[in-house]
């Protein structure tokens, strides 16, 4: 049970972000001018879509053998991709970002993501079928990598690779300034919990003296209330 | 021009409306995002509306938004206050979370869309579903509206005369929290499917479900009506979705039911818990039906009214819909094709038209089905390589892509439709759905499992002309209208052949769908009556979990992510490559 609990999370956040990157695929592919990109961005949110589909068919064993308590935890809920924090509130990363920005973010990130898939692989074991999935989504995600790094020298010829190089550092650090934090985060978020929940608390004290009674709209014209009032 | 928004406690939307009162343009946020339900400030779909229009920010006269945020959020605040310390959790949340809550609405106007903060005004969220519904009657005169859902801006039910669209007269409301859409909501929780999305699935459920069974019984008698005080009640021990932000119901709702249902394990009939889900289910629904008959005797009986305009999440509760239509004084019951927080900002978009105009000169024009037109952009081009790719033409001529479609119906093969402008509400009526022949099992069978892969328990629903479904159903009068969205199922008539069809649901029910004149459903079906096909089953082109798709790499996304082999779209029909 204890490695259940441990390894849920790990499936239910990447199964999130492959999502994510499908979703993501999928806008780029609808914002470019070049029916050629359109194949090439068309083709890559097809296997984030179907790796996704892999890690919540991973999740869903894990889910099935946990207590019900616990599995109500990791229920897939498509809006979490933007309060978690996989699809920016701002827009989609081709929306926010420069093309080139873009084409380096994935270059990086896919090669990321499969670093990342080697810790999963290690606690499915390789040899088992999941390994074995886990093993052709790391290679799509090589792939990836490679598709993003021609693609870009192709359209930024004058670039170096020493210069997607720096990219890439950028992105790391980025990615481990994003994780970091992540972690700061929560821990202040636990070190505050007590005082959000005091003044809560005291606000609460004040919400039940309200008296909502004379917003009411029973026998009014509800086309006659106020169009400029939030209350 | 006129926007109406909706957004952040539910779905989020916008619609433009002009100075005529004609709905312009429709979007849904998640149709643009792709994130089911997505509930954040609709950016895209704002946007969307103006650059698929040619306008502005200066060409738009007022938004409104479809609710009182503040009235919204001090409700919550206010009820979960009588509940502490047992609802601090959801009191730290409300308040740590206020400034993302819709209070920020006017914000994120200024934001993304600067100018237009300036015109915002607010419509309360019943009058919204109001207006939703209304536009949708033919008469806009002297009819009653009955709203229920889960919560609104104050209350989670109400009933209004409109002697005419400046004069909507609230004469009755369920105050938060008692909710017959949250009860609904839990109880879907509770069996285990995602609220907001598993509401059909446990509607599916309830057929198989004995209404003499102890635990139907149970949860029959978790909510009543209060004939003396004329108010819908409810023991509120059992829930927590008014103290809680993680759960609905209370460890007493699984004293008394049984432990709460693992949300992965499969639900498939013959399954040891199969039945008592079922059972539960089915109690659930006698409840909603019982409780939706006394919330409109009593519309009846204070407004005089024999018409009635239903909207809010519950009239989506389809199954319930024939049992209202039986009811004596009951001449029409009319639905909008978006019933839920979604459609309503087409009832926020027509607030700010009637604000707007002198009252002596009003017109609201009845909305087509398909309004939400398609983003401005060369599909042709931007798919080119796609397609060439991935699928190739069967045929490209309009009339020929038909026939060819029709053809490979009617061998038993299943097509999917991307054709004109998308439906307004979650329910495809053909222009995003997956087509085949309703009388083929196998077909069917294939549709539901190989592509959809839907529950075992959710029937598909069949369409056809009025014509056809007089032959085999149980068709009411007073609900013709909700045929032609499938927002009512209907009853197969007694020993009739349709009893057998795959697309009958085990209670001998079916939500059909009346096809209108002139649309894709209706081209289609004129080509294969004379193939002996007079039948369509109709699910919505979607892998399960996504939205509906919206345009054409939508489209060729799910060809492409399932094993669905032939897509009909505006520029020909195509047949993926293996
Ligand atoms: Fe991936
Ligand atoms: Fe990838
Ligand atoms: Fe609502």
């Amino acid at each position: 049970m204890k490695k259940i609990i441990s390894e849920l999370p790990i499936f239910y956040e990447t199964a999130h972000a492959e999502l994510a990157s499908a979703l993501e695929m999928l806008a780029a592919c609808k914002r470019t001018n070049s029916p050629r990109q359109a194949l090439g961005y068309f083709m890559h949110a097809k296997d984030e879509y179907n790796h996704a589909r892999s890690f919540f068919k991973m999740l869903s064993v894990r889910g099935k053998r946990a207590s019900i308590k616990i599995a109500r935890d990791f229920r897939f809920k498509p809006p979490s991709l933007i309060t978690k924090g996989y699809i920016s509130k701002q827009g989609f990363l081709i929306e926010k970002m420069k093309l080139k920005d873009f084409i380096a973010f994935v270059y990086t990130n896919e090669l990321l993501a499969k670093s990342s898939f080697e810790n999963i692989l290690t606690l499915v074991g390789r040899r088992t079928e999941e390994g074995a999935e886990i093993s052709s989504i790391m290679s799509d995600e090589l792939r990836h990598h490679g598709m993003a790094k021609k693609h870009f020298l192709n359209h930024y010829p004058a670039l170096q690779p020493w210069q997607l190089m720096i990219y890439r550092i950028r992105e790391t650090i980025n990615n481990k300034g994003r994780k970091i934090y992540d972690a700061n985060l929560k821990f202040l978020d636990r070190l505050l919990t007590p005082l959000y929940k005091t003044m809560a608390y005291l606000a609460g004290t004040i919400a039940k003296k309200l008296n909502l009674n004379e917003f009411q709209r029973k026998d009014k014209n509800l086309m006659n209330i106020s169009s400029n009032s939030i209350l | 021009m006129f926007i109406g928004v909706t957004g952040y406690n539910h779905e989020s939307s916008a619609a433009l409306v002009d100075r005529n009162g004609v709905l312009i343009d429709f979007c849904r946020e998640e149709s643009l995002s792709r994130i089911k339900g997505d509930k954040s400030f609709p950016r895209r779909s704002i946007n969307k509306l103006l650059d698929s229009n040619n306008l502005k920010i200066n060409n738009i006269e007022r938004v409104a938004f479809y609710e009182r945020p503040l009235s919204a959020f001090l409700h919550i605040v206010k009820e979960a206050s009588l509940h502490m310390p047992r609802s601090l959790d959801l009191l730290t949340h409300q308040f740590r979370n206020f400034n993302r809550s819709s209070v920020s609405c006017f914000l994120d106007f200024a934001k993304f869309f600067k100018g237009l903060e300036t015109k915002l005004i607010y419509s309360d969220h019943h009058l919204s579903h109001t207006l939703t519904a209304l536009a949708y009657s033919n008469s806009k005169k002297d009819i009653c509206s009955v709203v229920v859902d889960g919560f609104g801006d104050r209350s989670t039910a109400s009933i209004s005369q409109i002697v005419d669209p400046t004069e909507i007269n609230e004469l009755w409301e369920c105050p938060y929290p008692v909710s017959l859409g949250l009860f609904y909501s839990s109880i879907t929780d509770y069996l285990g499917f995602a609220i907001n999305e598993g509401e059909y699935k446990v509607m599916g459920l309830a057929s198989y479900g004995d209404s003499n069974s102890k635990l139907a019984k149970l949860v029959r008698g978790l909510m009543d009506w209060d004939s003396s005080s004329n108010k819908m009640i409810s023991d509120m021990s059992y829930f927590d979705y008014h103290i809680s932000t993680s759960n609905s119901f209370s460890s007493k709702l699984k004293d008394l039911l049984g432990p709460a249902r693992n949300p992965f394990d499969q639900l498939i009939p013959g399954d040891i818990d199969f039945q008592r889900c079922a059972n539960i289910a089915r109690g659930a629904q006698d409840l909603t039906i019982y409780l939706l008959r006394k919330i409109f005797t009593h519309a009846h009986k204070i407004t005089g009214s024999r018409r009635f305009l239903f909207s809010g999440g519950v009239s989506m509760n389809s199954s319930s819909i024939d049992h209202l239509a039986q009811m004596p004084f009951v001449d029409e019951i009319i639905i909008p094709p978006n019933p839920g927080d979604a459609g309503c900002a087409i009832g926020a978009a027509f607030y700010c038209h009637l604000k707007s105009n002198s009252f002596s000169d009003i017109k609201i024009s009845k909305p087509s089905f398909f309004p939400s037109l398609k983003e401005k952009r060369n599909d042709e081009l931007l798919t080119e390589q796609i397609i060439f790719n991935e699928f190739t033409f069967l045929e490209r001529r309009e009339e020929n892509a038909f026939l060819k479609a029709a053809e490979l119906i009617s061998k038993g093969e299943i097509i999917g439709t991307v054709l004109s402008s998308s439906e307004t509400g979650p329910r495809a009526l053909g222009n995003r759905s997956l087509l085949c022949d309703g009388k083929n099992k196998y077909a069917v069978n294939r549709l539901n499992t190989v592509i959809k892969n839907r529950s075992p328990f959710r029937p598909t629903a069949p369409a056809m002309r009025y014509e056809i479904a007089k032959k085999f159903y149980k068709l009411r009068p007073e609900i013709i209208d909700c045929y032609k969205s499938m927002s009512a199922t209907c009853q197969c008539l007694e020993d009739n052949i349709s009893l057998e069809f795959p697309t009958t649901h085990v209670d001998g029910t079916a939500r059909i769908q009346i096809v209108k004149n002139n649309s894709s459903l209706d081209k289609l079906l004129s080509m294969l009556e004379p193939m002996g096909i007079e039948i369509l089953a109709n699910s919505s082109l979607n892998v399960s979990g996504d939205p509906t798709c919206f345009d054409l790499v939508d489209g060729l996304m799910v060809c492409s992510r399932t094993k669905l082999s032939y897509l009909l779209t505006d520029l020909g029909l195509l047949k993926r490559k293996t």
